[in-house]
């Protein structure tokens, strides 16, 4: 049976619940990759996670909201709420569409997230900072510029390379995560449900 | 430790200023900052206007007694606005060469640009670091609130602030037990990435485990319920909002009519 969807049921108790969580997650998640000197951001695990487990809206909702907040304490992450929200939007639908059941629907899914990223925040990177942020990246698609890039070319080389990896690794954690949440608590979510399935195709091979 | 703060009294006007008095000026001024910025001002073509316009942001973060905490705020997007000049005005090529320095040649059309970015950056994110240095986290949601956002939304938005605490807390305690487990925090990338995972993974979980207990407290405390809340915070106002929001106002239509003289003239 087709599962229908809605927004306001999208919204539940638990999804709210979720939103903090997750923003809290990106918000960390951005910290250690900075404390362990890794070379991404890293900090949309939290949005990536919440789309998978409650949908698209959920997701976009957790993806503004921790531009927001980090917009408090640095008002030039505001920009990059489109590209946060799109993050959670494509990433739930994916997930709704069943995108996360087998490897190389992954691949695909990942690929997709990564691209849908870099088209998005190229445009901002390019037109509002032109070029460079100040990020750990900025260095490279400075050099790049500097040794005549094209500055569109600058920016989706250096940003796509590690926008990739970024995706990989998230997705993985958010992954790994559900596969350890037990059933009674995966079904309270929106899309939790199709991870159960998963689950119980697996058992009976197991038993045999 | 956390503190609930039932009141809050603010001596300075300007920061004691109703959050949507406040947020109106934010909006307004960074729409003027943009339309000023696209003024362009002498031989060269430069925004000028825009650098003038800059001298708003610290005399507000003066007049409003927080300049010590805008400062260390404003730092960052300084950071940011620095690079932007910096890159601009050497890396983009075009027009005559305005200043040389050994190899490096400032161009007439970075410069342009370099102006017209950084400037634009620094008037619009200064003008938030003020908004956020000047308004409590409390207040913007209980003017939200006030403005007839859905008390989910406001309560959402608190609860992320005391989340990022808590979490980034529990961060660390699972980091130093990891560690104290064997897993290695240092060394190369692929050492590193794991110990990342290892860090975040029960870290998810671990809020996970806790939300289905906070969906029961919640419940029983009536937070589903459609009525009233009440509440113990209010917001007072100062009594100069409509004053402010006038001055405000008048500003922008007199900035929208000059501009648009210019472009009939």
């Amino acid at each position: 049976m087709e599962k229908k969807y809605s927004i306001k049921k999208d919204f539940s108790m638990i999804a709210i619940l979720i939103i903090p969580i997750a923003v809290a997650v990106n918000f960390v998640g951005g910290q250690l990759a900075s404390l362990l000197k890794l070379p991404m951001y890293l900090d949309t695990i939290g949005t990536i996670f919440a789309a998978m487990l409650c949908g698209p809206w959920v997701g976009a909702t957790a993806g503004v909201l921790t531009n927001v907040v980090t917009g408090i304490a640095n008002p030039v992450n505001f920009a990059f709420i489109p590209v946060n929200l799109l993050v959670g939007l494509v990433t739930g639908y994916l997930a709704r569409g069943n995108m996360f059941s087998v490897w190389w629907k992954w691949i695909l899914s990942m690929f997709i997230m990564a691209i849908v990223s870099i088209a998005s925040a190229a445009p901002i990177v390019v037109l509002v900072y032109g070029g460079v942020t100040g990020g750990g990246t900025s260095l490279i698609t400075a050099t790049a510029m500097a040794a005549g890039v094209n500055i569109w070319a600058a920016v989706i080389g250096t940003e796509g390379i590690f926008t990739v990896l970024d995706r990989i690794i998230s997705f993985v954690i958010s992954w790994l995560v559900i596969r350890v949440i037990p059933d009674r608590t995966l079904v309270k979510f929106g899309c939790g449900n199709l991870y159960i399935k998963k689950k119980k195709q697996e058992a009976p091979a197991e038993v045999k | 430790m956390w503190r609930e703060k039932l009141q809050i009294h603010k001596s300075n006007w300007i920061a004691a200023l109703h959050p949507s008095c406040k947020f109106l000026v934010v909006c307004l001024y960074s729409f003027c900052a943009l339309l000023l910025a696209s003024f362009k001002v002498g031989e060269g073509e430069y925004s000028l206007y825009t650098i003038a316009w800059f001298v708003i942001v610290p005399a507000l973060a003066i007049g409003s007694g927080i300049i010590k905490r805008f400062w260390n705020a404003f730092t960052k997007v300084l950071l940011v606005a620095v690079v932007i000049i910096v890159v601009q005005s050497l890396l983009i090529p075009g027009g005559d060469t305005v200043a040389q320095l050994w190899i490096l040649k400032v161009r007439e059309e970075g410069l342009r640009s370099a102006i017209y970015l950084g400037f634009s950056v620094m008037n619009i994110a200064g003008i938030f670091v003020w908004f956020f240095q000047t308004t409590e986290n409390k207040e913007i949601s209980c003017a939200l609130e006030d403005s007839g956002t859905n008390y989910k939304v406001t309560y959402v938005f608190i609860s992320t602030l005391q989340m990022i605490e808590i979490l980034g807390q529990n961060s660390k305690t699972i980091m130093n037990a990891q560690q104290a487990r064997g897993v290695e925090t240092q060394g190369n990338i692929v050492v590193r990435t794991r110990a990342f995972f290892a860090s975040l993974v029960p870290l998810i979980l671990g809020a996970i485990t806790g939300t289905e207990e906070r969906v029961l407290t919640l419940e029983s405390k009536g937070f589903d319920v459609n009525c009233k809340k009440s509440r113990l915070f209010q917001i007072e106002k100062t009594g100069r909002e409509k004053m402010v929001n006038t001055i405000a106002i008048a500003i922008t239509v007199a900035i929208v009519g000059w501009r648009v003289a210019l472009w009939i003239l």
